[in-house]
């Protein structure tokens, strides 16, 4: 490959392609099972197997504006996408988006060699330290809420504490939303809609601010939630595409990887929320998110080295990497891997009662 | 024998109402509130799920259960009063807590706003204004606790019999006017009726039983009773706790037999004939087992179509264990009895069922059966009877009406789908449609289509990786907006292919 080229992109052999597959596939799987994103898995996968940060997230939020494409079409065909509550979230996502774009190339371009430093040092640091504090308050709130409802009486309805709260602020003008059944401040949803699209554009997974913050914040029901963040994460991810396309950033070989294994792990994954009791899901899903964010933390030294910022021998680089990389690879596989296990013990146990069902009407 | 059941608008006087007719009647009155108050004392959190009810979004597992155990309750209580004898009932829509149950004389009583508004100011001294705001915000509690309880706007007229306007008749003259209605045998309770209602008292104790054996007070279960038959249908995730419904179900009082079959989902099929060796009931069998839906069979059998012998509707002829056939009156029929029946004939074999036992037993061999029955009469009084609080996935109308001609036959047929799927909030489709949900040949087409190009495309990338990720770094604006629509174009047409492949794969895996 050519110089330029060879500095952008990672050259791709058999066994790093086979590894980018097995990323979407327990991406995909996770993604299906959580409902939101896969991107917390997928982006640092792909940084650990030496992809830039900048480079990771434009590929991946290509591939997710067609993942979320297909979803989105099924949502819809079950009347659980609000178009217009979807319309107004993209809007100001788009503004967002563009506001993380931004600051990822001027990072990117930004550092240099004169530390010895690998060339997006700066933007690999940024997109980490976002990544990780943003996700350790979102899996710790999950794991909290699911604790909870797990001791609780009561089951574990989300709670509308904070949407009746700033339902009785009424913060004009307020605009109702008849699918979801809900009305909202138009300045929360464009606070709400650029926090989503920001985080989409820095880390690939607005999907973790959106869906809580429709459910909590404007109280929409977690199903219409769930369609209309796919519906604003197809809009998102093709806004994304075409800006990290236009500064030349996506890899579509990675794209095209990805999604080998992301689409059938996304259907496998879906089937698993059928079959696991919703604690459950949360509990899987706020383990494997802080597994994914301690992964990210082990590699922030490295950054921090090659920005001159921290004094550590180079030679630590491989370590570090190699612990974030077994450690990001060790809670994807285990986490993905007790779901397919629901997965096909269900699919097992259902054949087994209908087979002694029938075995009951035979004799 | 007779239920009367009284349908309260909110300060329309009708707990007075009610008594009245009552005692003019000689009837024992009930009213909702004695209900509530046993089902307290039986610890149901009734305050509590009352709340929940008519604030959206509130509801939670637990109170789901709540609410069947409740409704079960209800049902019981009034099932049980109301085959004890003669009963009038004051209430929510009582008559809604017993489908399938006919002659139920049904009566809604209404008021003027200013009536009301006089009678709220009077009640609890209110002014004008915080009056009428009451008023209005406890009528909406109660449309939504309806409409969440029974899935019907009970304001609907057709629910009732008749609507009486309190604020424009005094109550003795309306009690005295509704007392010589209840006398027309439209509204005596027939032996069917009482049959049904056995059925629903029935269903109600093994569900009350399930929810309060703490073995199995977590479990979601439906409950349906045929004749004596019980059909329990449980999630399959909740196999384990399920296999403890028959020591919680032996020796409860009236359960001679059961089927424990688990469901995801329900499968309402409605046909005239069944037969085990048809293609539909293949299909329907196949889309129910992928599912791992329970099928309900329900033979409808229109006003002027086939004749069904007394025995058979009478008498339920069952396979090895498969559920009861329910037949409710012959109110369709063109001589009228005026409600009044034959002694039940012995029993005896049915002749000719129209494949409705083979079907069930067949159903029941493969484990999915979710229950049968047969209902004569229009297309009204079959949608009356349908329990409109099921969750129905799908209701596949097969070949009804048969009796017509093929233009009313077909019309007949779509404007039955469509009244299904307004009432059972589900899709109808018929079994020709279930392809569509099945692995055809031209989806394997299809799959190996989208699979092949997609492999064409990946190969193209893959093997040109240089020359592509060049051109995906252009320098230049129109370059690199051209990169930009390429590639997103591109990615698109990628995923449409490859998502379309992969869904296609694992439905063919039946693995959806």
């Amino acid at each position: 490959m050519e110089e330029t080229l060879s500095q952008m992109f990672i050259s791709l052999d058999f066994w790093a392609a086979a590894q980018v597959v097995l990323l979407g596939f327990i991406g995909g799987t996770l993604s299906g099972f959580i409902g939101s994103g896969g991107a917390f898995f997928m982006t640092p996968g792909m940084m650990n197997l030496g992809v830039n940060g900048v480079v990771a997230v434009a590929s991946n939020i290509t591939h997710k504006f067609g993942k979320a494409m297909m979803g989105s079409k099924k949502h819809g065909e079950m009347g659980n996408v609000d178009r217009k509550l979807g319309v107004f979230l993209v809007l100001t996502s788009f503004l967002g988006i563009r506001l993380a774009v931004w600051i990822n190339s001027r990072l990117f371009h930004m550092s240099g060699d004169s530390h010895g430093a690998a060339k997006g040092a700066a933007a690999n640091l940024y997109i980490s330290a976002v990544f990780v504090s943003v996700l350790s308050l979102v899996a710790i709130s999950m794991l909290r809420d699911a604790l909870r409802s797990r001791g609780a009486q009561g089951g574990s309805t989300p709670s509308r504490k904070l949407s009746q709260f700033l339902g009785r602020l009424r913060l004009y003008p307020l605009i109702s939303f008849p699918v979801a059944d809900v009305k909202v401040s138009l300045w929360i949803l464009l606070l709400v809609g650029l926090a989503t699209g920001y985080l989409a554009g820095t880390i690939g997974v607005g999907g973790f601010i959106g869906v809580p913050a429709m459910i909590y914040v404007f109280g929409v029901p977690t199903t219409v939630a769930a369609g209309t963040e796919l519906y604003l994460a197809m809009f998102m991810g093709a806004f994304g595409a075409l800006n990290y396309a236009y500064e030349g950033y996506v890899d579509i070989r990675l794209t095209l990887l990805l999604y080998l294994g992301s689409l059938l792990g996304l259907y496998l994954g879906v089937y698993g929320t059928k079959v696991v009791r919703e604690v459950m899901i949360r509990i899987v899903t706020g383990v494997i998110i802080l597994l994914c964010v301690a992964s990210r933390g082990i590699a922030i030294p490295m950054y921090l080295r090659q920005l001159g910022w921290l004094s550590l021998d180079p030679s630590w680089d491989t370590y570090l990497n190699g612990a974030s990389k077994v450690m990001l690879f060790a809670s994807g596989i285990t986490g993905a891997g007790i779901i397919l296990f629901n997965v096909f013990r269900a699919y097992r146990q259902r054949s087994r009662v209908r087979a002694s069902l029938a075995a009951v009407a035979t004799a | 024998m007779q239920l009367i059941c009284v349908s309260r608008g909110s300060f329309s006087a009708g707990k007075e109402l009610a008594e009245k007719l009552a005692k003019k009647l000689d009837y024992p009155c009930l009213g909702r509130e004695e209900l509530i108050e046993e089902a307290t004392r039986s610890g149901i959190p009734v305050g509590k799920l009352e709340t929940a009810m008519i604030k959206p979004h509130q509801f939670t597992e637990r109170l789901a259960r709540e609410k069947a155990h409740f409704r079960a309750f209800m049902t019981k209580a009034l099932c049980e009063r109301a085959l004890q004898g003669n009963l009038v009932y004051h209430g929510r829509t009582g008559h809604l807590l017993l489908p399938g149950v006919e002659n139920i004389f049904r009566i809604r009583v209404i008021a003027d706003m200013e009536y009301r508004i006089r009678s709220v100011m009077q009640r609890l001294r209110l002014d004008r204004d915080k009056s009428r705001q009451y008023i209005e915000s406890v009528e909406e509690d109660r449309a939504r606790w309806v409409r969440e309880f029974y899935g019907v706007h009970w304001d609907e007229a057709s629910q009732y019999d008749v609507i009486l306007n309190t604020s424009q008749i005094n109550l003795d003259n309306a009690s005295a006017a509704l007392c010589s209605m209840a006398q027309l045998p439209e509204f005596q309770l027939t032996p069917a009726s009482r049959r049904a209602l056995g059925d629903l008292l029935l269903g109600a104790r093994v569900r009350l039983a399930l929810a309060e054996d703490p073995r199995t007070a977590d479990l979601e279960v439906k409950v349906r009773s045929d004749q004596r038959h019980i059909t329990v249908t449980y999630l399959p995730q909740q196999r384990k706790a399920a296999e403890l419904i028959p020591e919680v179900l032996k020796g409860l009082e009236g359960v001679e037999d059961f089927t424990c079959t688990p469901a995801t989902t329900n499968v309402l099929w409605i046909e005239e004939q069944y037969s085990p060796d048809s293609e539909s009931f293949h299909q329907v069998v196949e889309v129910a087992s992928k599912w791992g839906a329970a099928v309900e069979l329900l033979r409808f059998l229109p006003e002027d179509g086939p004749e069904v012998s007394p025995a058979e509707e009478e008498f339920v002829e069952q396979g090895a264990d498969a559920s009861a056939l329910f037949s409710p009156p012959k109110s369709g029929s063109s001589t009228y009895n005026g409600g009044i029946e034959d002694d039940e004939p012995e029993g005896r074999p049915a002749e000719d069922d129209g494949g409705l036992a083979a079907a069930t037993r067949e159903l029941t061999r493969i484990g999915i059966a979710g229950g049968s029955r047969i209902i004569r009469g229009t297309q009204q009084k079959m949608l009356a009877m349908l329990d409109r609080t099921v969750p129905y996935s799908l209701l596949v109308v097969g070949s009804v009406f048969r009796s017509k001609g093929h233009a009313a036959q077909t019309r007949l047929t779509r404007e039955l789908m469509s009244s299904l799927e307004e009432q059972l909030k589900a899709p109808a489709v018929s079994p020709q449609d279930l392809k569509a949900y099945l692995f055809t040949r031209r989806q394997l087409g299809q799959l190996i289509a989208c699979l092949v190009a997609t492999a064409i495309l990946f190969w193209l990338v893959m093997t040109h990786q240089e020359p592509i990720l060049r051109f995906l770094t252009p320098s230049g604006i129109p370059f690199k907006i051209l990169a930009a629509v390429v590639l997103a174009l591109f990615v698109s047409a990628f995923a449409y292919l490859y998502g379309t492949a992969t869904s296609l794969f694992l439905k063919w895996l039946k693995f959806e």
